[in-house]
């Protein structure tokens, strides 16, 4: 397939104009997203932090961490008023799960890595994922500094389209309709831009075919001849003084065979 | 415009791209802007509702105790740790149900009195957001034990921290923009000197040798656009003309064998000379078709191929850092420094080899025949499980590297005639250039969002894509691969002239053990260190290029119109040495910025002179071995100082540590400019011809 001039550099622009918007979309998402995963989390985090700071009263009291009852019902109430927590739970350090919002789970054991990263970085909060949900968590610590278990808090991993899906929507629209529009602009403007050098390029072909067939003489565009067409100019002349000088040698050569 | 000439249509399509780039960017930048604020909004009142309703349950608590509101103590105390821990929040206050502000931290009362004064709270349980100056106020009724509100929490936050925490956004999106409005600019070049200029060149060698009379060649261009076309019908009337020109030659000829009159045989043999007197023909039967190869040819899939590897500049040691072990005798940060070293020495080792392929199967097919290696050694980095597999494809893409540059230097010296040839090494170094500011800006953009080995298996892929396009190229004109073979030159005999002998050892060599062990292995594991991102890390390192783009184009001027050689390669050495010493004297990230900007600098000063310093050192060797050839081991021994730079700084970190490593870099690299400052001034001006006379 042959492509016109204005074609091929439309498509080089279109192509670019594509990759710059989807890299400028995607990195964009990608900061917005983490910010708001950030801001997402800086909250869980609070709530997680008032949860501790009751249970860690309760524990500088002197009980054990699975005597503190009314842990239930302060996570319970966490969990009512914030529709976007999926639930909430205290374990220990071996891992069972003492208090949880959902109360089926009390006594189950939490995944390894929760256990783990109480391990790895005792009295700081951590933040982990798993397939559906988000976890932000902070280690309880006893008055003498002894990690006596976590607790934890989970959201819906997918927070962010779930709750801004409309947006992105309304933004990936508005995308793909500049990106369209300029697209139109480049082919164009391409096609504008590249019509001066079509057009001379035709009007001396057709000059070429003209003078090659017809006699005459090519004449440089008074407006917009420049040394490239003035030198054509000469090209045709010449050929056509060849051709003409040819066929009067053909015609000279005939006479003379006819003759004789 | 000019037909056969690129600027003018040059500048219109950029400026085509400008406009058709540039708007839409900053039309989706700004709305996205807009619409991420109004979505993280309510993020950040839920936060300063949670925050507000914890520290009002906790005055309220002491109200219970019998505390009056007014009359509470250490309420800086109870302030100060919540807005330290909280950085989006930007003030905590207490006011009476008047407005009147009894307690307050992190603001100036006479920003908020006024309106607070005037705002009417309410006594809403979940709060009342208001719009304060700069701020905006969540306030929360706090109730004495009866329900009656004694006055508000209040919990302020600024109305530009959102817009200041996307504002990053913005320099992401410049980083894209500015490397798209480079890719768009190389692609548009190629677009229009492949398409338009080259092929009207050729297009014009033609039509100047038919003004002569000569029908000899046809230009040979074979695309079906508009030029394409035109240059068709150009070489359809060339050929109608030699054909009209062999009917007559074979009817002359007719005529001269069967005619039995020998005064016509005669004339029509006078004919014939006068036709061919006036006019020249092919002699081979047919015109031959006249192509020529253009520099700026291979300069699209050259630079797509420096940008891939480019792409792993500013993370390349955090990669290798990751996979590294320590083994006996040798530290982490030595196991490090290994698959910089490893790549460049596979650079120059292979570089003699690709040297002898090229020779044998031509420039392009070697070219082409790098890209194998190279996309492979790419794309499997991205699969490494440990150091040593890094190392192998390290060297893999090394070997394909050398080929690739090897044969991209000597096709633009084939086709660059002699009088342009520093218009061809302008091709390849300013392919180089664009490609090492857009491969390292937008390389850690794009492993900060997909991370190291999918960034490896973009630079695959832009490997294979310069392959195509190579292909493509070669495809419309594949040159003869004819080229003579020069006498290798003497080592011993280059290294007897003394002047070469320190122009490589304290110059060149320092130059490249600075740029590889200070900015490709030392910069990215400070700034990381620093707790800068990949994208920023990038930022950084690009200024590398930046500055010596900048620096370069101006330093050839100064050059080549004063012939100031040896003086401006001193002052680049000179000045990269003391950039490397600034932590000396600073702290934090500004010195390394610094020590960069001064490396560019140093680079841009030095790089070109010195290319230019050596056929007047090497006067007598240039005539003997060839210029391609003492360039070729100008390369290589420049290449032990890039393989010795990371060895060299791992050796010091150790010791010194991070910083101390830039500097002990430093100090080496300042004493060998220094040395080659002073033997400088020995060197005269001009070719040296004297050592011809004293090896005679």
């Amino acid at each position: 397939m042959s492509w016109s001039l204005a074609r091929k550099v439309s498509a080089a622009l279109v192509a670019i104009l594509v990759c710059t918007m989807a890299l400028t979309a995607y990195f964009g998402y990608a900061k917005f997203a983490e910010q708001m995963s950030a801001q997402v989390q800086s909250r869980f985090s609070f709530v997680v932090f008032t949860i501790k700071r009751k249970v860690e009263d309760g524990l500088s009291l002197g009980f054990a961490l699975r005597q503190l009852r009314q842990t239930q019902d302060t996570i319970e109430l966490e969990k009512a008023r914030d529709d976007r927590v999926l639930g909430i739970e205290i374990y220990d350090a071996s891992g069972e799960v003492l208090f949880n919002t959902d109360r089926g789970g009390v006594g189950s054991a939490v995944p390894e890595a929760w256990i783990e990263v109480l391990k790895g970085a005792p009295g700081k909060a951590f933040s982990l994922t798993d397939e559906e949900a988000g976890v932000v968590g902070m280690p309880l610590v006893n008055t003498l500094g002894k990690v006596e278990g976590a607790v934890v808090l989970r959201y819906p991993a997918a927070y962010l389209e779930q709750g801004l899906g409309e947006m992105l929507g309304r933004l990936a629209f508005e995308l793909v309709l500049v990106v369209s529009g300029f697209a139109m602009v480049a082919a164009v403007a391409a096609y504008v831009l590249l019509g001066a050098v079509t057009r001379r390029l035709g009007a001396m072909e057709a000059t070429l075919a003209k003078v090659m067939a017809e006699g005459g003489e090519a004449v440089p565009d008074p407006g917009g001849g420049d040394d490239f067409e003035v030198r054509f100019a000469e090209f045709v002349a010449r050929s056509r003084e060849a051709v003409e000088h040819i066929r009067d040698s053909t015609d000279e050569v005939e006479r003379m065979d006819r003759l004789a | 415009m000019r037909l056969d000439s690129s600027r003018s249509l040059l500048v219109r399509l950029f400026i085509l791209a400008v406009l058709v780039l540039v708007p839409p960017t900053a039309i989706v930048s700004y709305r996205a802007l807009g619409a991420f604020e109004q979505g993280m909004a309510p993020e950040m009142d839920k936060k300063a509702a949670i925050v507000g309703q914890d520290l009002r349950t906790q005055l309220e608590r002491a109200v219970g105790y019998g505390v009056p509101l007014e009359r509470m103590v250490g309420m800086t105390e109870f302030f100060a740790p919540v807005l330290a821990a909280n950085p989006e929040l930007r003030y905590l206050a207490v006011s009476d149900p008047d407005g009147r502000l009894l307690y307050l931290h992190g603001a100036e009362t006479a920003e908020l009195q006024a309106d607070f004064r005037t705002a009417g709270f309410g006594t809403g349980r979940d709060g009342h957001k208001i719009s304060v100056g700069p701020y905006f106020d969540v306030a929360l009724p706090v109730q004495a034990k009866g329900g009656a509100v004694i006055g508000h929490l209040h919990v302020g936050f600024d109305r530009a921290y959102v817009t200041d925490r996307l504002a990053n956004i913005f320099l992401d999106v410049a980083v894209v923009l500015s490397v798209s409005l480079i890719v768009a600019f190389e692609v548009l070049l190629f677009v229009v000197f492949f398409n338009i200029t080259g092929p009207l060149k050729v297009a014009g060698w033609v039509v100047d040798r038919v003004r002569r009379g000569d029908f000899e060649h046809v230009p040979s261009v074979w695309s079906g656009d508009e030029v394409g076309h035109f240059v068709r019908a150009m070489s359809n009337s060339v050929r109608r003309t030699d054909e009209a020109y062999r009917g007559l030659m074979a009817y002359i000829e007719e005529v001269r064998t069967a005619h039995f009159d020998a005064g016509v045989v005669a004339r029509v043999a006078e004919v014939a000379d006068r036709v061919r007197f006036l006019f020249r023909f092919s002699p081979d039967g047919r015109p031959a078709p006249l192509g020529q190869r253009m520099a700026t040819d291979i300069r699209l899939p050259l630079f797509l191929f420096v940008f891939a590897e480019e792409m792993s500049r500013s993370f390349m040691p955090l990669y290798a850092g990751g996979l590294a072990t320590p083994l006996p005798g040798l530290s982490v940060e030595m196991m490090t420094a290994l698959p910089i070293a490893f790549f460049m020495a596979a650079i120059a080792l292979a570089s003699p080899w690709a040297a002898r392929v090229t020779e044998r199967v031509g420039s392009s097919r070697a070219f082409v025949m790098g890209m194998v290696p190279a996309a492979l050694g790419y794309v499997m980095t991205g699969f490494v499980f440990g150091l040593f597999d890094l190392l192998l494809w390290r060297v893999v893409s090394g070997v394909g590297y050398a080929l690739v540059t090897v044969a991209a230097q000597t096709y633009i010296s084939q086709a660059a005639r002699e009088e342009q040839r520093a218009q061809g090494l302008g091709v390849y170094v300013g392919a180089v250039l664009t490609a090492s500011i857009c491969g390292t800006g937008i390389g850690g953009l794009l492993a900060e969002r997909i991370g190291f080995g999918a960034t490896f298996f973009v630079s695959g892929a832009l490997v294979v894509l310069s392959g195509v396009l190579l292909a493509r190229i070669m495809a419309e004109s594949e040159p003869p691969a004819v080229v003579a073979v020069a006498a290798r030159p003497k080592f011993r005999r280059l290294l007897a002239n003394w002047r070469f002998t320190v122009l490589m050892l304290f110059a060149a060599v320092p130059a490249k053990m600075a740029l590889t062990g200070f900015l490709f292995f030392l910069v990215p594991m400070i700034l990381w260190q620093s707790s800068l991102t990949l994208s920023e890390i990038a930022r950084m390192v690009v200024l590398y290029p930046l500055v010596m783009a900048v620096t370069s184009a101006i330093a050839s001027r100064l050059s080549d119109r004063f012939q100031w050689r040896a003086g401006l390669v001193a002052l680049g050495g000179l000045i990269g040495g003391i950039g490397l010493l600034a932590p000396v004297v600073l702290d934090g990230t500004l010195p390394i910025a610094i020590a960069i900007i001064a490396l560019g600098l140093s680079h841009g000063l030095s790089a070109s002179p010195q290319l230019a310093l050596i056929p007047d050192v090497c006067w007598t060797e240039c005539r003997a071995f060839g210029r391609v050839s003492i360039m070729a081991l100008v390369r290589t021994i420049e290449r032990a100082g890039s393989v010795a730079g990371p060895l060299i700084a791992a050796a010091f970190i150790p010791m010194w540590g991070l910083n101390g490593a830039v500097i002990g870099l430093g100090v080496l690299v300042l004493a060998l400019a220094a040395f080659f400052a002073i033997a400088s001034g020995a060197y005269g001006s001009g070719p040296h011809i004297e050592t011809e006379e004293e090896t005679a």
